[in-house]
Formats: C-alpha cells, structure tokens, sequence
C-alpha cells in the first residue's frame, strides 16, 4: 500500500468546509452546532445536510432572500407581486408573507417558544 | 465553495472508495465526478447560490386549486397544479417563502405542495405510488404555523428516514385545514412510525392529537369509489 501513495488519488477524510457569515445571528447558540448547519456523516442513509429550525429562520433576515426569485409566476392572490422596497408593509402584515411576520418569531425562534396547540 | 461541498459528500457517501485507495478506485473516481457534473448542466438544475446555505436535496412549490363546480379527474387534477418554482438552498427557498402568501390565507379549495424536485406531487407518481401520508386535520388558524414547522423539518432533513420524503401538501378547506407528508414506501414501519414521532416533534403537538396513516393506494380506491368509478379489472 504505501508504494502506491504516489499514484493514489484517494483523499483525507475531510474535515473542514468553509462557511461564510455575514451576521452574528448565523452564530450557533450552543458548542454542539456548527455554523451553517451540522453535517452528519453517520445518520441513516448517508451524509446529511442538517439544519434546524432556529437556524432556517435566522437565514430569512439574510439580504439574500429579500430579492424574489427569477421566474415567479405571478398567480393572483397566492404569489406576491415583486416587493417595491424595503421596507414595504400590508394593511395588517397577514396579505403579505414577509417580515412583517417573521420579526416576531425570530425574536423568540427557540424549541421552548412553540405555542401550545389545542385541536 | 459548491464544488468543494459536493466532494465531501461523495466522499462520505461511498465508503468503499475510502479504505485502499488502490489505483483502480482512483481510476474510476475521476468519470464519476465527470458524470455528476455533465448531468447537473444537462439538466439545468438549480443550484444554490455563492455564500448559500445548500439543502440536501432541491424541492419544489407546487400551487392548486380546485375549479369550482367541475369535478376533479385525475387530468384536470394535473392540469389544475401549477408549479411556482425550483430552490437549492435555504436562501433560495425563503426568497420563494416570503413572496407567497401564507396558506392559512388562502382562499377556496386550494393547496400548496412542496416536492423533491422530480417528483410530482401526484399518487401516480413514480416515487409515490407505493408510498403514503401521514394526515394532520387542523382546525381553522392553525394552518400557517404548522406548515412552516412541517416544511422547515423536512428542507432541514429533521425526519432522519433517508430518501423516504417525498414531500408535504397543507389542504385548505371549508371547515379545516389538513397538512400531510409523504413518503416512499408506505409498508415501512420503521419509517413511518419515525416519521410520526418527528411530527409530532417538529410540530409541537398535544399528545391527544389524532395522525393518520393512509397509503395512496388507499386514496385512489377511496377517490374512485366516491366518483363511482370500478377498476379496468372489475374488482375494486
């Protein structure tokens, strides 16, 4: 085995990849998590790409998402026409799902804040 | 940075390629790699963004109404879906989220879907026809909420069941809401039951709350016998 090293294009195991924050609330909140999401080598099925929810909702405020996508079709009523401005706001923040709406989860986003359900 | 990512995932996922890096393993490595990235361009995929968190797997938002006064069919059922648009990342998804209405202010008889991309969000479906779903009837106002938990666990890869998601529908009807997700291979119990036990997790919901199982199989029989219809066989 080791006088094929020079031939072998095997690789280390990795163990780094680079994760860009732009905003101090992509931090993780504890030492278990990793920024951008914990990547699981040994979870059934393989190699996942994990993020909870905290984390899901912390990326909204990111200045990438405010654009809306390419190709949105414009259906009335469901999807909203392209945002006029930043700070754009609905009669009652409830027409428009937007930011209006997430301020307030964000702010208490963790697993305790969940409401309690009565079906 | 993409690129880099996908070579960590290959490499985690073919363990055998990892052992001795015999020089035929390296010999095959190289096509392989060629392959993946030929069908990407092939397929005009989307792919996440620079500085974008990538998702495990690309999803897709459907939309549907049912037309009033017209009974659905099985082709009016997929000409009613449309398809909103195709994401890659988190950032991508909420740039769809956020210039979407929420469902519990839709109007009418209408749904919104959220598939892995390529898989259509129909029974007949290739990746659906030997699956099932767990079923949530919601009272009214609870809709909105629960979606957003439900689809944040599955882009989140929260349910830990492998390839089994197919994705997740919430229904919005005239007295109730209903959200459920699918899954492959509704004969799975392991799979199903974790699925289960994760929804009521990510959901938060009182342990009273009624969840059902239902095989899509079931669902066709079910919405053939409520139009009249009998199978080409004879039986039902």
């Amino acid at each position: 085995m080791s006088t094929d090293c020079q031939k072998t294009t095997a690789k280390t195991i990795p163990s780094t990849r680079r994760v860009i924050i732009n905003n101090a609330d992509h931090m993780p909140h504890d030492y278990s998590t990793t920024p951008g999401g914990t990547l699981f080598s040994t979870t059934p099925g393989g190699t996942r790409i994990i993020y909870d929810r905290k984390f899901l909702l912390e990326c909204r405020s990111s200045p990438l998402t405010r654009t809306p996508p390419r190709g949105l079709p414009p259906i009335p009523g469901v999807t909203s026409p392209p945002s006029k401005g930043p700070n754009e706001k609905t009669v009652n923040g409830e027409v428009e799902n937007n930011n209006s709406i997430s301020a307030p989860e964000t702010s208490n986003a963790g697993e305790d804040a969940q409401f309690e359900m009565d079906i | 940075m993409n690129n880099k990512f996908d070579a960590l995932k290959d490499d985690d996922s073919g363990d055998h390629e990892q052992d001795q890096g015999s020089p035929k393993d390296s010999e095959k490595e190289k096509p392989e790699e060629d392959d993946k990235e030929q069908n990407i361009i092939k397929k005009k995929m989307v792919v996440p963004g620079p500085g974008e968190h990538p998702l495990q797997y690309n999803y897709t938002f459907w939309y549907s109404r049912r037309t009033p006064g017209r009974p659905a069919s099985t082709q009016s059922y997929e000409q009613n879906i449309k398809q909103i648009g195709s994401f890659a990342s988190v950032e991508q998804f909420w740039r769809f989220y956020s210039h979407m209405i929420r469902p519990g202010d839709l109007t009418g008889h209408s749904d919104f879907h959220l598939f892995k991309e390529g898989i259509k969000p129909m029974w007949e479906d290739d990746a659906n026809k030997m699956g099932g779903k767990w079923i949530i009837r919601l009272r009214k106002g609870l809709a909105s909420r629960c979606w957003e938990n439900l689809i944040l666990a599955m882009l989140g890869e929260q349910f830990m069941v492998g390839e089994e998601i197919c994705g997740a529908v919430v229904s919005v009807r005239f007295q109730e809401d209903i959200i459920s997700i699918w899954n492959k291979t509704a004969s799975d119990q392991a799979t199903t039951a974790r699925i289960r036990d994760t929804l009521r997790r990510v959901l938060n919901l009182p342990p009273n709350t009624i969840m059902e199982y239902k095989t899509h199989t079931d669902s066709i029989k079910a919405w053939e016998d409520f139009h009249g219809l009998v199978n080409a066989s004879g039986g039902r």
